[in-house]
């Protein structure tokens, strides 16, 4: 008896670990991440939710306190983010040029299941690890 | 008749005018009287993040803990962890990267974050009418206090603030910022204990 829980007990682990989705792929899916950004005056530390809506990617990045830095979706066809709102304070043009290829980058990377990448130009680094989704409802 | 008629009216909307201005009066009097005899609390807190564009919820729970008069630790357990502690002027953010110690009055937006999480906790946003604009609402067991932020720096981040307090304790229960964008977001306050003992250990940004 005490086999048999503990088996289904692993099964239902395997399955709960292999629904954490790394990169919304297909329509419907979702994926949560720790975001953590680092640059040379700073970080910048949050959350990061992405959302397969009919093939485009929605994204939102807020910090942990519930406040939205941005909105942005990511065609993955043609590998272009399109940024729908950013806060107040990083409102700046120099700033959403650099945000849209940078996101676009790293877009890729979580494709990839690589959850960083690295702006060397700019030096900007970026971190997104994938948050368990069963402890997040 | 018409005449008497509107001199009833005329008297009617005068009384009920006054009767709301105490009863808001009474409010603030209340909340500011619990908010003084407040030396310490802490409480789990459940905190939603409502995205508009996503229509997506994402939920966090943790610990809150406050000290008469500016220490708070607002600690988020799952699921992520990260904890801000805020002590006098000071600051600490804690990640699983980092741990940094900030001066508020070196960073605009530490110091609005704290001081509307501080005044939020204990109520007391409720009296500062440089900061918002306040309407109170009274329903069954609760006050309902709407604050839209009167300064600009205020309103680059929220569209308004909204407190809900338990009436007889006059402590808030729960807390919903909403942004410009539509976002909500709503922190219920649970297992409230007030003035009990607090380890200083817990407020240390060192």
């Amino acid at each position: 008896m005490l086999r048999y829980f503990l088996c289904i007990n692993l099964l239902m682990y395997v399955i709960t670990a292999h629904a954490q989705v790394t990169f919304p792929s297909n329509e419907g899916e979702r994926a949560r991440y720790s975001a953590y950004i680092e640059m040379s005056r700073g970080y910048v530390s949050g959350v990061c939710i992405l959302v397969n809506d009919e093939g485009i990617i929605k994204g939102c990045i807020f910090n942990e306190f519930g406040i939205t830095a941005l909105d942005f979706s990511y065609d993955p066809r043609r590998q272009k983010i399109h940024l729908y709102s950013v806060i107040t304070m990083m409102d700046k043009w120099y700033i959403r040029r650099v945000l849209k290829k940078d996101l676009a980058q790293l877009m890729r990377c979580l494709q990839r299941s690589e959850t960083s990448y690295q702006n060397v130009r700019r030096n900007i680094s970026y971190l997104f690890t994938p948050i368990a989704d069963e402890v997040t409802q | 008749m018409k005449r008497y008629l509107l001199l009833l009216w005329t008297f009617m909307s005068i009384v009920s005018i006054s009767a709301q201005t105490l009863n808001d009066a009474q409010i603030r009097q209340r909340v500011n009287q619990a908010a003084a005899a407040m030396k310490t609390m802490q409480c789990d807190f459940v905190q939603t993040k409502h995205l508009k564009m996503l229509n997506d919820d994402i939920v966090a729970h943790g610990k809150m803990y406050y000290q008469q008069s500016s220490k708070l630790r607002w600690e988020y357990t799952i699921p992520y962890a990260y904890v801000f502690v805020l002590n006098g002027d000071k600051v600490l953010l804690k990640n699983k990267q980092r741990n940094d110690v900030i001066d508020v009055n070196q960073n605009k937006m530490f110091r609005e974050i704290a001081r509307v999480m501080m005044s939020s906790v204990v109520g007391n946003c409720l009296l500062d009418d440089k900061t918002f604009k306040t309407t109170i609402a009274t329903t069954n067991g609760e006050w309902i206090a709407t604050l839209v932020p009167q300064r600009k720096d205020m309103r680059q981040m929220f569209q308004k603030i909204v407190l809900h307090f338990n009436q007889q304790r006059a402590v808030v229960n729960c807390v919903e910022m909403v942004e410009k964008s539509g976002d909500k977001t709503v922190i219920n306050l649970k297992n409230i204990r007030t003035n009990e003992t607090i380890n200083a250990a817990i407020f240390s940004v060192h």
